[in-house]
């Protein structure tokens, strides 16, 4: 495995950073060489800073899509946590029907929902599966569910819907694996009712969200813990001005806005947390 | 390593009987079944980790039938089919149902104990993960409350600071009354 240098680690890290947010520990330089020694020796770069010049200034950008891929961490599980999926069943979608049913019968209900770093898409079919089983007559409502990510191998996995039997065991409970998805050898399709009702596409949550509109829930969980204390800062604040003023956003099950966005205040419902702006 | 416990589903009895042997005498636990429907009893009620089965068997539950009552019954139960050479069409759709791989006959134990080893290997890289991810959402999820119930008290302890801050600066009361207000909020107990 290629070895890298102090001041290759300090190159490399900022440049992750200024690529995609993400904070890498210096001390780690095993976890540079793992994850980033292969696309060196692949593209033919006999040191990292060789590496790091040449995703700089390709073109096509090609090496700083492995980069990121590579460095990522896509961790993630159908249902995680349970508590916001039991959330958004009982509370918080019943409460955005009721606030956002039109008067008229003839004019449809609009739900903005955004999973903001979506990773492999478990999440976002989650959220499509509670919707699904809460409101029978779909058609009466416009309902838009967003998936970004950084990750183009990410965001690839999450629009094929395709899942291997690792992915399917963790979180999914059986009666809904047999319902939603369609078995082919060792991995798990998810079906087109579900697949039709989301929408993936890329987006690093350091620029701006640029097009996207107010979204009336907003998931961010488990990114802003790969980023600084400041750049924490931007993105809720970001997050803030994208969000309904009545909306909600939920964040992790261990992270925490204290100090990071007072336009935001916690609220409890049973076991869990959402945010509401002030 | 656990020895793994290996389900012979087969109506030859010569075959039945070197399997047995031979998977004996290599450490692993062997069930035997003369056919489908055997083997359609014995796996609901042992713990089995790979079924190795014949694909044709006489009456109504085949190989294919078999490996559909194990993925039934657990999805980490590996199923290896053994097939001659001229079901070799059936055993490709076999794998795309979710078996682990299938041997022509006649069967080369040496290819046999490979495949073995290797699902051996990946269960107990499975169970590792599986024992590591079970102590990392422990961990999780009581780092989570803590961390909630903290953040729901610093959200009522700022929205107390600032109604203090508001009753200090309050300059229509004389400077006692608004210390009065302010300790009356602090023994307010909330
Ligand atoms: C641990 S996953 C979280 C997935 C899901 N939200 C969950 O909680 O299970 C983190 C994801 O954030 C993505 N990510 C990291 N930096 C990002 C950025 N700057 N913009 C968008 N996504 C980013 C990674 O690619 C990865 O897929």
């Amino acid at each position: 495995m290629l070895k890298i240098s102090p001041d290759e680690l300090k190159l490399v890290a900022q440049y992750i950073h200024d690529i995609s947010g993400i904070y890498l520990d210096q001390s780690k330089s095993y976890l540079f060489e793992t994850r980033l020694g292969s696309i060196a020796t692949e593209h033919g770069c006999n040191t990292y800073k060789e590496l790091y010049q040449k995703a700089k200034t390709e073109p096509s950008k090609t090496i700083e899509r492995k980069i990121i891929d590579a460095i990522s961490t896509n961790e993630t599980l159908f249902f995680r946590d349970k508590g916001p999926f039991e959330l958004l069943q009982h509370k918080l979608l019943p409460e955005l029907i009721d606030a956002r049913t039109p008067g008229s019968p003839a004019l449809k209900t609009n739900i903005k929902i955004w999973s903001a770093a979506s990773s492999t898409g478990q999440e976002l079919y989650s959220i499509a599966i509670i919707i699904k089983e809460l409101i029978p007559n779909i058609s009466k409502y416009n309902i838009k569910l967003l998936g970004t990510d950084i990750s183009d191998g990410a965001v690839a996995q999450a629009s094929r819907g395709k899942y291997n039997k690792f992915e399917m065991e963790r979180g999914l409970p059986g009666d809904k694996l047999q319902r939603y998805f369609t078995m082919f050898g060792d991995s798990w399709t998810i079906k087109d009712e579900i697949r039709a009702m989301v929408q993936f596409r890329k987006l690093n949550l350091m620029l701006p969200f640029a097009g996207l509109g107010k979204f009336d829930i907003i998931f961010c969980r488990n990114v802003a813990i790969y980023f600084t204390l400041p750049d924490r800062q931007k993105l809720f604040n970001k997050i803030a001005d994208s969000l309904a003023d009545d909306g909600y956003l939920i964040i992790g099950s261990t992270e925490s806005l204290t100090g990071i966005c007072p336009r935001f205040i916690p609220k409890r419902h049973l076991r869990s947390i959402f945010y509401q702006k002030k | 390593m656990r020895n793994m416990t290996i389900l012979v589903v087969d109506d030859d009895p010569v075959i039945r009987r070197m399997l047995e042997k031979r998977l004996e005498k290599a450490g692993y636990e062997v069930l035997i079944a003369e056919d489908g429907y055997q083997a359609r009893k014995i796996l609901p009620q042992q713990h089995i980790d790979v079924v190795l089965t014949d694909l044709m068997m006489p009456g109504s539950i085949g190989g294919i039938e078999v490996l559909d009552i194990a993925k039934n019954i657990s999805q980490n139960i590996e199923v290896i089919l053994i097939t001659a050479h001229s079901s070799i069409d059936t055993a490709v759709e076999a794998m795309k149902k979710g078996a682990a791989d299938y041997l022509e006959k006649p069967i080369n134990f040496d290819e046999l104990f490979l495949r073995l080893e290797k699902i051996a290997n990946v269960q107990s890289i499975m169970r590792n993960a599986q024992d590591l991810s079970q102590a990392m959402d422990t961990t999780e999820s009581a780092a989570a409350l803590t961390i909630q119930n903290l953040e729901i008290r610093t959200a009522e302890l700022q929205s107390r600071i600032e109604s203090i801050e508001a009753i200090l600066r309050d300059e229509q009361n004389p400077p006692y009354e608004r210390i009065y207000k302010v300790l009356d909020l602090l023994t307010d107990p909330q």
